[in-house]
């Protein structure tokens, strides 16, 4: 396989964005993508979008083909790639293979959603559809629903508290307070949403034990990359490339109950233990990871399943302050889905393009110092289908 | 009620329906139907239902049927969800667990044994 980098990387802030169609978004991240990578008149072979439910949410398809269209860049090769809440880091992949295989140079990989076309509890709806149809969806689950069931058995198996899933909200809240991306820029406190009596009003139960602070918001927003071959990067030329070192994927049962321990989350541990097989390295090489925190405790589980801490130490890890920035590992430097928001095709798209950017030490405020090898955990349906990036800045 | 699948070739208990065996993909299954006892393995309570539910304190779980069958089902406890626990005791019954456009939707509803 030859060598990948990404050449550019954009996005636009993620925020409800009424005015912008779904397509215009990933425009307007695609061009910020190409102009960072200096492409100029370069053609670009082919364009990935990942979108999970443009179709549903905005009703329209072939996206991509739309986005060629917008972008005037005929006549190169369009997809649209669906992988649930990993559609962006599966669109990463495509283009990935598409340039290590020798069937394409340069590949522009935009991830989008917009979701607030829609009401909220339709937008619960349309999640919900990647559910098990006549196993779980018919009972009226949401993935915060999961994400309860999930919760207490894990809360209870390793002793996370509501307050530890409080200090992911916090920690995440004001990380995106740094990053001018970020949908939701607030300051949250653990009174404000969990000691004082009145936080319940603030902070209500969504799905028991999470509450709304456990709950990544409802966004609209687009993330793009641009990727290469390191010898056209270099004719480029405008920024140091960052080397796709390692993708990793793997999938688990469709129902939460058929997983033997349903507090396992197998496909985590083996997309992240194939990420790294790949970049030949280890969790602790890594100086800067992006988990995907769609709820609290998911940032606590994946820090343990990807290997950085041992199962149960997640939430101590957290505590201690290590995964905050300045700490040992931190984890989520842009906010997370937690405050930066989670249009779900844009996410796994928009984690690289955080990563790019604290590997080029770019992240402003935000900046992990000397981060030379970043990760990232993409996590579809609820951990039935994940991806694993490693990425690195060759010194 | 559920029909449940048993691998001929490995034993292994499977809901719902796969082509494949999850534990050892051999193809053969017998059919059978869990029993009407359970237990409540975790479970959520939900405030915020998507579209198309006109209520809240929704209790969905995961239940383990006495003959190893699991499954996700609907709590019934009339609002008092303070009475779910986990690891308690479940009747298991097959009645309507949404409205799909006035066509009720049938699954698993359990209460309290």
């Amino acid at each position: 396989m030859k060598p990948v980098v990404i050449a550019g990387a954009g996005m636009i802030r993620f925020e409800r964005r009424d005015e912008d169609s779904l397509v215009d978004m990933l425009a307007m991240a695609a061009l910020k993508a190409m102009d960072d990578a200096g492409l100029g008149d370069h053609p670009v072979d082919a364009v990935v979008v990942g979108n999970m439910a443009s179709g549903l949410f905005n009703h329209q398809v072939s996206i991509a083909s739309a986005l060629v269209d917008k972008l005037s860049l005929y006549p190169a090769a369009a997809e649209r790639i669906e992988n649930g809440p990993a559609s962006g880091g599966s669109a990463i992949k495509h283009g990935y293979q598409a340039i290590a295989s020798g069937m394409a140079d340069v590949v522009l990989v935009v991830g989008g959603e917009k979701m607030r076309e829609v009401i909220g509890p339709r937008a619960t709806d349309v999640v919900a559809y990647m559910s098990q149809p006549e196993a779980e969806y018919i009972y009226g689950v949401s993935l915060p629903a999961m994400a309860g069931m999930f919760a207490r058995l894990y809360m209870k198996k390793y002793g996370v508290t509501p307050e530890h899933l409080a200090q992911v909200a916090i920690k995440n809240h004001a990380h995106g307070l740094l990053n001018p991306y970020a949908h939701i820029q607030m300051k949250i406190t653990l009174e404000g949403i969990l000691t004082h009596p009145d936080s319940v009003v603030g902070n209500p139960v969504v799905a028991d034990p999470l509450r709304l602070y456990d709950c990544c918001p409802v966004s609209d927003g687009a993330a793009a990359v641009l990727l290469t071959t390191p010898e056209i990067a270099q004719t480029l030329g405008k920024k140091p490339p960052i080397t796709i070192a390692g993708i990793g994927q793997a999938t688990d049962t469709h129902a939460l109950h058929e997983r033997e321990d349903p507090t396992d989350l197998k496909a985590v541990t083996i997309a992240a233990e194939k990420a790294f097989a790949m970049a030949q390295c280890t969790p602790g090489d890594v100086d800067v990871a992006e988990l995907h925190d769609a709820f609290t405790i998911l940032e606590i589980a994946e820090s343990e399943h990807a290997g950085f801490f041992a199962k149960g130490e997640g939430a101590q890890a957290l505590v201690a302050g290590e995964t905050t920035l300045g700490g040992k590992l931190p984890i989520n430097p842009s906010g997370g889905l937690k405050a930066r928001g989670h249009p779900v095709g844009a996410t796994g798209v928009a984690q690289a393009v955080e990563l790019v950017w604290q590997l080029r030490g770019e992240a402003d405020e935000r900046q992990v110092a000397n981060a030379q090898t970043g990760f990232m955990v993409n996590f579809g349906g609820f951990g039935n289908n994940v991806i694993a990036l490693v990425l690195r800045r060759d010194s | 009620m559920i029909t449940a699948y048993k691998c001929q070739h490995c034993g292994h208990v499977m809901y719902p329906y796969h082509y494949r065996c999850v534990n050892c993909g051999a193809r053969e299954f017998e059919t059978f139907a869990p029993s009407d006892k359970a237990k409540l393995l975790t479970f959520t309570i939900i405030e915020q239902l998507p579209w198309g539910f006109d209520e809240r304190g929704r209790v969905l779980g995961v239940i383990e049927f006495t003959n190893k069958v699991r499954a996700m089902a609907l709590v019934d406890v009339d609002a008092d969800t303070d009475e779910v626990k986990l690891g308690m005791k479940l009747s298991v019954h097959w009645e309507p667990v949404r409205d799909n456009y006035g066509e009720k939707v049938y699954g698993l509803v359990c209460r309290p044994a």
